[in-house]
């Protein structure tokens, strides 16, 4: 559709040849001389007092340079969520607690000078664990007389200690009791997802040193580096502006490096030591000590019309948030607010959640953030009720979808962790993402009921998705653009691109702007001294947010060029002046310059200046992309494996900046997201421990584990976003548990509750229909 | 304990302890383009050509290779000079994040040395053994498949 | 990170009397070295000496006698790329090896280390159960040819204290001898969770010489003599394939473990072992 030059092209990602090429970008693949290598010792108890540690017999082995503990480090209660500030989620840990909440909480670290080293340290740490009992299921957690895990003084920010709960969430419009009498048709289901883990290939990783002036340099993996550089502050008692945090490239994120869980030991230990300080994550307290996603059990509750009309959606959540109350009230929120608007049409809706400690390891942000749990339930459920009233899977979802110009009271009744903001809906294009979706599955000639006598039958099922482009009015970020001599320029934000391609996007956007080539753009991002603030990478708000950031600046930066061209052209009217391939161009005289003669005129000779300019942005609103997820499976009845054959996703995210890219989000999230919907769970012992944390027993997708995967883009024009982009980085996470839940239900008239979908399950789904 | 390699046609000797493992020692000397830190041979990250043959290098050991010629990522095209398939990976979209990038271009190398005209198959089955979270696989198969089609065409 | 902290010597022998020699000289804490996954990815901290076999030239694949012989150090994807394997058993054993594990394990896993370490999950050693494979080893004087089901039933982990396996034997069996495995993973590359294996002569439908095992039950692979007793002079046929699964099923030796549990696993075999058979047939 667009005139673009540089928009909706597959520029390839301008940092790729140099990931292809094995150059040193990541955080671990720069050493520095005299480096302590940091190892943690974590408890193996799921509930316990730490009544003593004595450190004296690992302090005595040779090369082993400071242990910390909960006795030498500062007590400063706090979250390890990285997010906007105050955040939402309780200050209920200190670096190091006296109190252990799951097997795998931090009990002290050792900083030595080799990791061999430092791991026989560990073994001669003494701890005297007082033993308590533990609980492991939130619904027993949060009953009168279950074992209080948080009872520590002065934590701030959790709903009820007392009886495990983090958080509690009530929002309601209309009349819902009333809302379901008056339905034709009401069906209930509920649906329990489990624990699993992001698993970026690379794993959390920190390098901290002094700089030449002693200031403290961070260099880790992170998607947060300006939350990273306050939290940090806050937790060692230090000034912001003593810290720099450096985020090189990242190894992916997926949420779960939107948490500050190494930056402050290795700080710490930097600043009493003065010497460099390495702490980098092995696979298995990658698995056991970082972040999972929410376990949740979520009903959803449909009343409809005859015609088919939602009269009435109750959405209940019960989120198991682990030892630290993390993220818990937003991404459970998200479970409501990032569903229940799709389907605006019910005027009575309520949405109630728990949010509970448990003894097990910690939740936080992961891809999805919430609403990948309450698809899984209302998907699902969607279906239940069309089949009830004799509708197909996409007439209902047509009939019930959220339209351009329209709104739901769940945007204002319920943001992230506060009140939302009301908005209406400016693009969309659900309908073609159903037909276009439906016709590349061939769903209308699939969907029937398959041979009964075969071993092997297909089903086919859909789901429909809504996420968010940033949280509005939470989210900022902010953008330099500076022009150098040979009218190439300097992009220096503070967005962090995690391997998305976020800094290819901006090159693209500032492209566009200003008419140069993406190849004359220099992203510099990330960096708390060099760049302006950006919250980071979360809440697909990458390419909306940091995006709009950068769009703003090279406007002004485009403004200050024009203000110049105008001297030098001696006309006055800037309507008439383009830029292009390097130029401004007067279309109405056809004069020319270059911007290298306007930096060379501006830097050395005439009207001197620097051209360059500061921009931030932030939104009223979070324009939601829509995608519809189509999957055919072939279901073996004899052994209930599934196999994913072909899967169809059907993109709206406004205007695709850079297709390819955002082809690349799509088919990750969905890969991502079978894995999700088939074989990734955690299993734990009957003590809290966690048994499979590795890649061994612990089963991501390879390379033959996927289905064919079509997807399309549905160009719609966001007018709130930078030339009409919308975000893509999360919806598509959520469409395989309900799209596959329902092929389940559409090959062999059987639901499963609790995910994943073994075969195991699957046959015992089969016995107990023929019972 | 020494042991020597010819790294990417570079003659090296490096000093080891017997029981090491070959990416940490590659690694501690700086051929940090080798990644991965899975210990189990299950994420691929760490894959070099030994001999030319793919292999994880965190389920090897240092000495059981002595004298071997290791071909890293870097060694089969650096970023001013870079393979075919280091372009087709750049163009078709298949790097992300690229901490799996190397090691998934090592098993692709090895691939398309023994079998020029794979199948869909083979493909997946060659890089099956590296992990990618951010891809889902398809634009690095379809870059591969692209690799193909531009040694065919006599690059 | 170290983890074979302890060990201090290493030795390459160049001949396969020199490897066992070496062996039997050095202590406990010693261990021959094929392929090495076993050692590295589940390292044992106390091991103090190492033997590797690289100099041995040990990756062989050739006939013999009328035999395949494979050197102990093959890879499996060395063996599943061999010519050898291309008609072997009808190809069944090189789409078998294929799918096995990940490219760069395949590119690892050795026939001597399949043999020596018996994981319980391993494919090869229920592959090399069902086609009654001999393990040939070498003490350091002579070599020692045995029957592999023979072999496990002996303290075979003190033999090879002393002993290096040399190579294994394949029959080169005629076209009247069908084989079939199928191995239940939670996805693509990973682990059996089961596996189940079929060698039988078939003559005008009539089975006979027929070896089964069942690997993964989570215990270490197995002969299952019930099931071969059950199959032995019967006629091939889609209701001998019913039943036969129905037995299978019934009298399985298996448990469950944290990856899937006994009634499952008994369920899988029924069905691989009916689904084996209903192959024979088509083929």
């Amino acid at each position: 559709m667009n005139g673009f030059e540089y928009i909706g092209k597959n520029i390839g990602k301008i940092d790729a040849m140099a990931l292809a090429t094995g150059q040193p970008l990541f955080t671990d693949d720069i050493s520095f001389p005299n480096t302590l290598h940091i190892k943690i010792l974590y408890s193996p108890h799921a509930h316990a007092i730490i009544e003593d540690i004595d450190t004296s017999e690992a302090e005595k082995i040779p090369r082993v340079k400071l242990i910390l503990t909960y006795k030498n480090t500062p007590q400063v209660l706090h979250t390890t969520a990285g997010q906007g500030w105050p955040e939402p989620s309780p200050y209920d840990t200190c670096m190091f607690n006296k109190k252990v909440r799951y097997v795998g909480d931090r009990v002290a670290a050792v900083a030595a000078e080799t990791e061999e080293i430092a791991y026989e340290a560990l073994k001669h740490i003494k701890v005297n664990y007082k033993k308590l009992p533990a609980v492991f299921d939130p619904e027993e957690a949060m009953k009168e007389g279950a074992p209080v895990i948080h009872d520590e003084e002065g934590i701030s920010g959790v709903y009820n200690p007392k009886r495990n709960i983090v958080s509690h969430i009530e929002v309601k419009a209309g009349d819902i009791e009333k809302g379901f009498e008056e339905s034709d048709v009401v069906v209930e289901d509920t649906f329990e997802m489990q624990y699993a883990q992001h698993c970026p290939i690379e794993p959390h990783a920190t390098i901290t040193y002094l700089d030449e002036y002693g200031r403290l340099v961070i260099r880790t993996s992170t998607q947060v580096p300006f939350h990273v550089r306050r939290i940090v502050a806050q937790v060692l008692e230090i000034p912001v502006q003593n810290i720099r945090v450096i985020k090189p490239r990242i190894g992916g994120g997926f949420g779960v490096k939107q948490e500050i869980i190494l930056e402050e030991i290795s700080a710490f230990i930097t600043l009493k030591t003065s010497r460099p300080a390495r702490l980098v994550y092995t696979r298995e307290e990658e698995f056991v000590s970082s972040r999972t996603r929410h376990p949740m059990k979520v009903t959803v509750k449909i009343g409809a019309k005859k015609n088919g009309i939602f009269n009435a959606i109750k959405m209940y959540a019960l989120s198991n948030n682990g030892a630290y109350g993390t993220h818990g009230l937003t991404v459970t929120s998200n479970t409501g607010s990032k569903t229940l608007p799709l389907y605006n049409k019910a005027p009575n809706i309520e949405f109630i959640a728990d949010v509970a400690y448990t003894n097990l390891p910690v939740a936080g942000a992961y891809r999805g953030y919430g609403a990948t749990q309450g698809y899984a339930a209302l998907e699902q459920v969607v279906d239940e009720i069309a089949e009830k009233l004799g509708m197909g899977p996409a007439e209902i979802r047509k009939i019930n979808h959220i339209k351009v110009g329209e709104t739901s009271p769940i945007f204002k009744a319920l943001g992230e962790g506060r009140e939302g903001v009301t908005q209406y809906i400016q693009s969309e294009a659900t309908d073609k993402l159903l037909e276009l979706g439906t016709k590349e599955i061939g769903w209308y000639e699939k969907i029937r009921k398959p041979a009964k006598e075969a071993t092997k039958v297909r089903g086919i099922g859909m789901a429909l998705l809504m996420q968010g482009s940033g949280i509005p009015l939470i989210d900022m970020g902010a953008a330099t653009i500076k022009l150098n001599e040979d009218g190439s320029f300097n992009v220096l934000y503070g967005g962090t691109d995690i391997g998305t391609g976020l800094d290819t996007v901006v090159a693209q956007i500032v492209s566009e702007t200003l008419g140069v080539k993406p190849e004359q753009i220099i992203v510099y991002a990330a960096d708390t001294d060099v760049t302006p603030f950006d919250k980071g990478a979360y809440a697909s708000s990458g390419t909306f947010i940091s995006g709009g950031a950068v769009y703003n600046a090279a406007l002004k930066v485009r403004e200050q060029i024009l203000e110049v061209t105008k001297e030098i052209f001696g006309e006055f009217n800037t309507k008439d002046f383009i830029l292009k391939d390097g130029f401004v161009i007067s279309e109405k005289s056809g004069k020319k310059v270059s911007l290298s003669e306007i930096a060379y005129q501006t830097l050395y000779l005439k009207k001197q200046q620097q051209i360059m300019a500061t921009s931030s942005f932030v939104s009223d609103s979070s324009p939601p992309p829509f995608a519809a997820h189509f999957i055919e499976i072939e279901v073996d009845k004899e052994t209930g494996i599934i196999t994913p054959i072909k899967y169809v996703a059907a993109v709206d995210c406004g205007v695709a900046i850079n297709p390819e890219l955002a082809k690349g989000q799509i088919i990750g999230s969905i890969v991502n997201g079978i894995g999700y919907a088939l074989t990734e769970e955690y299993k734990f012992s009957q003590t809290g421990k966690l048994i499979n944390s590795n890649f061994m027993e612990y089963r991501i997708p390879s390379s033959r584990d996927i289905p064919d995967i079509k997807t399309i883009l549905v160009e719609t024009y966001e007018p709130k976003g930078p030339y009409g982009a919308k975000s893509v980085a999360e919806i598509n996470i959520n469409g395989p548990i309900p799209a596959i839940g329902n092929a389940l239900y559409n090959a062999l008239g059987i639901r499963i509750h609790k995910l994943p979908y073994t075969p195991e399950k699957v046959l015992e789904a089969l016995k107990n229909k023929g019972a | 304990m020494k042991v020597h390699y010819k790294i990417n046609g570079e003659e090296k000797e490096f000093d080891i302890q017997p029981g090491e493992l070959l990416l940490d020692v590659l690694r501690r000397n700086n051929y940090t383009e080798i990644k991965g830190n899975c210990y189990l041979g299950t994420c691929g990250a760490c894959a070099v050509l030994i001999n030319e043959v793919a292999k994880a290098t965190c389920t090897t050991l240092a000495a059981q290779v002595n004298n071997a010629e290791i071909i890293t990522i870097k060694g089969i095209g650096t970023i001013s000079e870079p393979h075919l398939l280091q372009k087709a990976f750049v163009e078709k979209g298949a790097v992300q994040c690229g901490f799996c990038t190397p090691g998934t271009i090592i098993s692709a190398y090895a691939l398309l040395k023994n079998n020029p005209d794979p199948t869909e198959e083979d493909i997946k089955r060659s890089i099956d053994g590296n992990l990618c979270r951010c891809t889902g696989y398809v634009q690095q198969i379809e870059a591969i498949k692209f690799a193909i089609k531009l040694l065919k065409g006599g690059k | 990170m170290l983890k074979l902290k302890e060990v201090g010597q290493c030795f390459y022998p160049n001949t396969i009397e020199e490897a066992a020699k070496l062996l039997k000289e050095s202590g406990e804490d010693t261990r021959i070295v094929g392929g090495g996954l076993h050692l590295t990815a589940f390292p044992n901290p106390a091991i103090k000496t190492l033997i590797f076999l690289n100099n041995l030239k040990l990756n062989y694949i050739k006939e013999i006698d009328g035999k395949i012989s494979i050197g102990a150090t093959t890879t499996i994807s060395e063996l599943a790329n061999s010519a050898e394997m291309n008609g072997y058993l009808k190809g069944n054993v090189k789409k078998l090896l294929q799918s096995i594990a990940s490219e760069l394990l395949r590119n690892q896993i050795t026939m001597g280390g399949s043999v020596a370490q018996r994981e319980p999950y391993s494919d090869i050693v229920t592959m090399l159960l069902t086609l009654r494979a001999d393990i040939v080893i070498h003490d350091g004087e002579k070599e020692i040819k045995t029957p592999i089901s023979d072999f496990y039933k002996s303290n075979f982990r003190a033999t090879l204290k002393k002993s290096v396996i040399k190579e294994v034997l394949l029959e080169k069996f005629d076209s009247t001898y069908k084989f079939g495995m199928k191995r239940f993973t939670r996805n693509a590359t990973d682990i059996p969770l089961l596996n189940f294996g079929i060698l039988a002569q078939v003559n005008e439908d009539t089975i006979k010489n027929v070896s089964i095992v069942v690997g993964a039950r989570p215990g270490p692979a197995e002969r299952f003599a019930q099931a071969e007793e059950f199959l032995k002079n019967k006629t091939l046929s889609k209701e001998l394939a019913e039943e036969f699964g129905k037995f299978v099923e019934e009298n399985v030796d298996v448990a469950g473990d944290i990856r899937v549990g006994k009634e499952y696993r008994a369920h899988i075999a029924g069905i691989f072992a009916k689904r084996i058979l209903n192959e024979f047939m088509e083929e």
